[in-house]
């Protein structure tokens, strides 16, 4: 569970035409990962699916523009594979442009009546502020033998620069709205020679003319109930598209449905395309696949490739390792233990999975600074109710709530009550010290571990320097453990032990050295560097191992808060003690609670991943065939 | 980091990027030097050497220049705080930009998609074109400019499909996106206290003073505009061609009367001009003269990583321009016109007197 699972670099040499089926059949098995790099081998320098990728994607986006106007139903079911040859591609895509070409065109005249609703709306908001004017509103409507009139809407952002444009050919601007982004303007000025100049400059500017109607003049009510009714024919014009759209498009669901599976189909090879590079009629493929999936890709090529082809495998290279993907874990329980452990990295190739260290140590710290059985159920109990809710993280919850449970029986406590159980060990209060004691000792547990595990994942790929001189290595690993040692003894009362203080100061020494000569400063600089660098090796482990002193101070203050809510509530009357012991509880949980997963969290995190854990890695991601929604589900 | 120490850290960067600027003799030597030997110093060599044909070398070279100063963009940016990220970030934009012309050409001369895909550059995540994969696939200008508009570019997408659909002549489209664009720089001072503000105003001003009077001639000499339509698509600077003096010279009606109706320093500096050319080369250099002098005298910390991004990108267009020369085998006499070491009349004066 903890190593990766074994993945082999493959090679696959095809024949162009047999491309498109390979690609399927790689998407079908989905136990393909590209691997994207130039190939090794001479000559292969050319992308033979260059011209199929960029028909499909054109195709696919115009698939996309189409069903936002056309919405088809979503895809239920991965397509039977067959392979998609150029030809149907570009087919598909022609036919999809055409149809493309109408669906603007509704799409324009939905805009037309969006535009034709909004002037509406600015005429209403104009027959407003015209009422208050109080001239003659017939003047503005037409050009008098002297006089040029524009009233209209120019972008506000346009209005002052327009100011001064029309001012040179001898206008002048006045603003007498502004609504949205949008500015209501009338111009006037002489007419005459400068008129075709001032046309230039308000198309410049993006003016549109806003019609004064005759009934403005004598009744602005009627004029009111006509923009009233023309805005309902809007809204009656752009429902009838609607419909007209509608029933066009009844026709086309069918064939577009088939054009989306066709480009479904067509997607592997557009996947893949920046792992082919060809030769003349021959293109190579290059991908991670798991080591036990290999012989079942040979024989499916075998079966589906009519032309000849070549499948070669081999171990990842250490020097390929960082590029190797890694296969996340597939047990249910753990999955939401994964995804957290993925918001700090990916395991590189070979690295140790932490995912079920992480699980366990983390339900076991949670456990222990927030046992309580009436507590535990209810955060178990409200991640079972909003399990749908939570997804897969709903089980991180119920693991959590059923940890503090079993904690519960452990330290007798029910919603901080503690005689309403018998403790199945004792309440932390009882005894503090060794409650302390345990968490220290938990403590050195867990970063001895984490210093294996450092090791063993330098050791992996081939770090010896790393494994036995790195930072949390096996020298690491000697110092700390003799100064664990030596506090040991100072604990029981003895002296600090000639042994552990031989080791201490061996490991230091052997650090230092290590450190000396990998410096490349002057001797000043490195005695300096050398000596602050074991300084912090020091007193980095001390300070680490009393960080975890907080799990014995988390589940003392986790008994000591429930003490402090049954003193307020023994102060209440009969209703306020019970509200108060509901509201503590709440307080809680939900406060505690939060406090305690993060603590828990920072110590996994910056004691154990920080140490052990690069992170670094990929995930494998293998190309699929099917709908979206279908990919993500699969693990 | 706290503002001390990120403005510590920035002045620090930009003294040590500073010393990577071209010295005013650094392009005559350069311009001696064959298009091998300027990739090697400045690590162009992978993309001189492929296979490709010139232009495809060509576009290489042009990316790897535009992908270092971008990259040295990007450190820049690090310890600044957010109006001084926008303001750095918005100017590198301008790249952005060149691709949506790009991609606006492309579609509305209907040409090969291979075609355009070669023009775009490669920009990174924070300065690209949002969802320009999308913006590719569209099928024409207006498409475009209508899915252009439901992201952050907005503001310019708007403006430009408004003109587009009024006014369908590529031009004033492009130049409402650069309006769009260089209103949006001012914009982008206005968070700016009055201890920040001197150093700013002083640099976006020379650099819009720098448009302002090209655009001007340009568009009212070269293109014939009416002062009106040339004054709606000038934006006025912050400096010294600002609104009132942009409306009194563009209603001058010859190249020499607007020269010689320039305030002071411009008066003197573009005195005698013939050509847009000179004029630009001019100008080019007065922009330098004042970034210098901010990156050297200024206060503050995002004025003067603005003016050194200026000129770090005045330095690597200049070499981009010699050794494209280079790869098209122009005579050293026109590189040297396009890198501004000597200018178009002088070259033809020598030649009439040879």
């Amino acid at each position: 569970m903890l190593r990766p699972t074994p993945m082999k670099h493959v090679r696959l040499l095809v024949i162009d035409e047999d491309l498109p089926r390979a690609s399927l059949t790689l998407a079908e098995l989905a136990s393909f990962h590209a691997d994207d790099r130039p190939p090794e081998e001479d000559g292969f320098a050319g992308q033979p699916s260059g011209a199929y990728r960029d028909i499909w994607r054109q195709a696919s986006s115009r698939l996309e523009k189409i069903t936002r106007l056309i919405p088809l139903p979503p895809e239920e079911r991965t397509p039977s594979p067959r392979v998609i040859p150029e030809e149907e591609l570009t087919a598909t895509n022609n036919w999809l442009g055409s149809l493309w070409e109408t669906c603007s065109r509704y799409e324009e005249e939905f805009r037309a009546i969006d535009d034709e609703e909004r002037l509406i709306r600015e005429q209403q908001s104009a027959l407003s502020n015209f009422e208050g004017l109080g001239i003659d509103l017939g003047m503005l409507r037409s050009k008098t033998r002297f006089l040029d009139f524009y009233v209209g809407l120019v972008p506000y952002a346009n209005v002052r620069q327009l100011e001064g444009a029309v001012g040179l050919a001898d206008h002048l601007l006045f603003q007498y709205m502004v609504t949205g982004d949008d500015a209501h303007v009338v111009i006037v000025g002489p007419s005459g020679a400068k008129e075709a100049q001032l046309e230039s400059v308000l198309r410049s500017a993006g003016f549109r003319p806003l019609p004064i109607p005759p009934e403005l003049d004598h009744e602005p009510q009627v004029m009111r109930a006509e923009l009233a009714r023309r805005r309902e024919g809007a809204a009656a014009q752009r429902e009838a598209l609607h419909q007209r759209l509608r029933d066009w498009s009844t026709a086309l669901t069918g064939q577009l449905t088939s054009s989306r599976e066709v480009l479904r189909l067509a997607e592997p090879l557009v996947q893949l395309d920046s792992a082919i590079r060809g030769v003349g009629p021959l293109a190579r493929l290059a991908g991670w696949v798991p080591a036990a999936a290999v012989p079942a890709l040979e024989a499916r090529l075998r079966q589906t490739l009519s032309l000849p082809f070549d499948l070669s495998s081999r171990d990842p290279r250490p020097d390929e390792r960082p590029l190797v993907p890694t296969i996340s874990t597939r047990n249910r329980l753990l999955a939401p233990f994964a995804m957290l452990v993925q918001q700090y990295g990916i395991p590189r190739y070979g690295e140790i999975d932490p995912t079920p260290l992480f699980a366990a140590s983390f339900l076991l710290m949670f456990g222990t600074m927030f046992g309580d059985v009436g507590q535990g159920a209810v955060i178990a109990g409200l991640a079972w109710y909003f399990r749908a809710r939570l997804g897969r993280f709903y089980l991180f919850g119920v693991l959590a709530g059923v940890s503090s449970i079993a904690f519960g029986f452990l330290f007798g406590s029910v919603f901080g009550f503690e005689h309403w159980l018998p403790a199945l060990w004792m309440p932390p209060l009882h005894d503090p010290l060794l409650m302390l004691s345990l968490a220290l000792g938990w403590g050195v547990f867990f970063i001895t571990m984490a210093c294996i595990l450092a090791t063993y994942n330098r050791l992996v790929i081939g770090n010896w320097a790393g494994a036995l001189f790195g930072q949390h290595g096996l020298v690491n690993l000697i110092f700390y453990l003799a100064l664990a040692w030596g506090g040991f003894n100072l604990s029981q009362g003895q002296a600090f032990g000639q042994g552990p203080l031989l080791l201490v100061v061996l490991s230091l020494g052997v650090l230092a050295w290590h450190g000396w000569g990998h410096l490349d400063a002057p001797v000043g600089e490195k005695v300096l560097v050398v000596f602050i660098e074991t300084l912090e090796t020091i007193v980095g482990y001390i300070s680490n191992t009393l960080s975890f002193l907080r799990v014995a101070a988390f589940s003392l203050n986790h008994a000591a808060l429930a003490l402090a809510i049954f003193t307020l509530a023994e102060m209440m009357g009969p209703v306020g003690h019970g509200l108060t012991l509901i509201l503590g509880n709440v307080f809680m949980i939900v406060l505690e609670g939060g406090i305690v997963m993060i603590q828990v969290l920072r110590l996994e995190f910056y004691e154990g991943f920080a140490r052990y854990f690069a992170g670094d890695g990929h995930a494998f991601n293998p190309l699929r065939l099917g709908p979206p929604r279908e990919r993500e589900s699969l693990p | 980091m706290k503002f001390a120490a990120s403005q510590a850290y920035l002045h620090t960067r930009v003294s040590a990027m500073a010393t990577r600027l071209f010295k005013p003799d650094t392009l005559a030597l350069l311009a001696q030097r064959r298009a091998e030997e300027l990739a090697a110093e400045y690590d162009l060599t992978a993309a001189l050497e492929s296979q490709l044909p010139v232009k495809a070398r060509s576009r290489a070279v042009e990316q790897a220049l535009i992908n270092t100063l971008l990259a040295e963009l990007r450190i820049l940016i690090r310890p600044m705080e957010a109006p001084e990220r926008t303001l750095i970030l918005d100017w590198g934009r301008h790249y952005a930009l060149a691709n949506l012309k790009t991609l606006i050409r492309g579609k509305l001369h209907d040409l090969d998609r291979k075609v355009i895909a070669d023009n775009l550059y490669e920009l990174p995540h924070n300065l690209r074109l949002p969802m320009q994969d999308s913006l590719f696939q569209a099928e024409n200008v207006l498409e475009l400019l209508r899915q252009l508009e439901g992201g952050p570019y907005s503001f310019i997408a708007r403006q430009a499909r408004v003109v587009f659909e009024r006014k369908q002549e590529p031009f004033a489209l492009e130049a409402a996106i650069d309006q769009r664009y260089l209103t949006g720089l001012v914009r982008d001072m206005a968070p700016f206290t009055d201890r920040h503000c001197p150093c700013l105003r002083r640099l976006i001003g020379a650099l819009l003073d720098r448009l302002a009077i090209l655009w001007l001639l340009r568009f009212r000499f070269s293109y014939q505009l009416s002062s009106s339509e040339t004054f709606f698509q000038l934006v006025p600077s912050v400096r010294r061609l600002h609104r009132e003096r942009l409306l009194a010279l563009v209603n001058l009606d010859s190249f020499a009367a607007v020269l010689a109706a320039l305030p002071p320093p411009f008066q003197v500096l573009l005195a005698e001009s013939r050509d847009l050319m000179d004029v630009q080369r001019r100008l080019n250099a007065y922009l330098r003269g004042e970034a210098l002098d901010v990156i050297h005298e200024g206060q503050t910390g995002v004025a003067r990583a603005l003016a050194y991004l200026i000129l770090r990108e005045q330095d690597l267009m200049a070499l981009f321009s010699l050794i494209q020369g280079r790869l098209l085998e122009l005579p050293a006499e026109v590189i040297k016109v396009a890198i501004e070491t000597s200018s178009a009349r002088c070259r033809l004066s020598e030649r009439q007197a040879a």
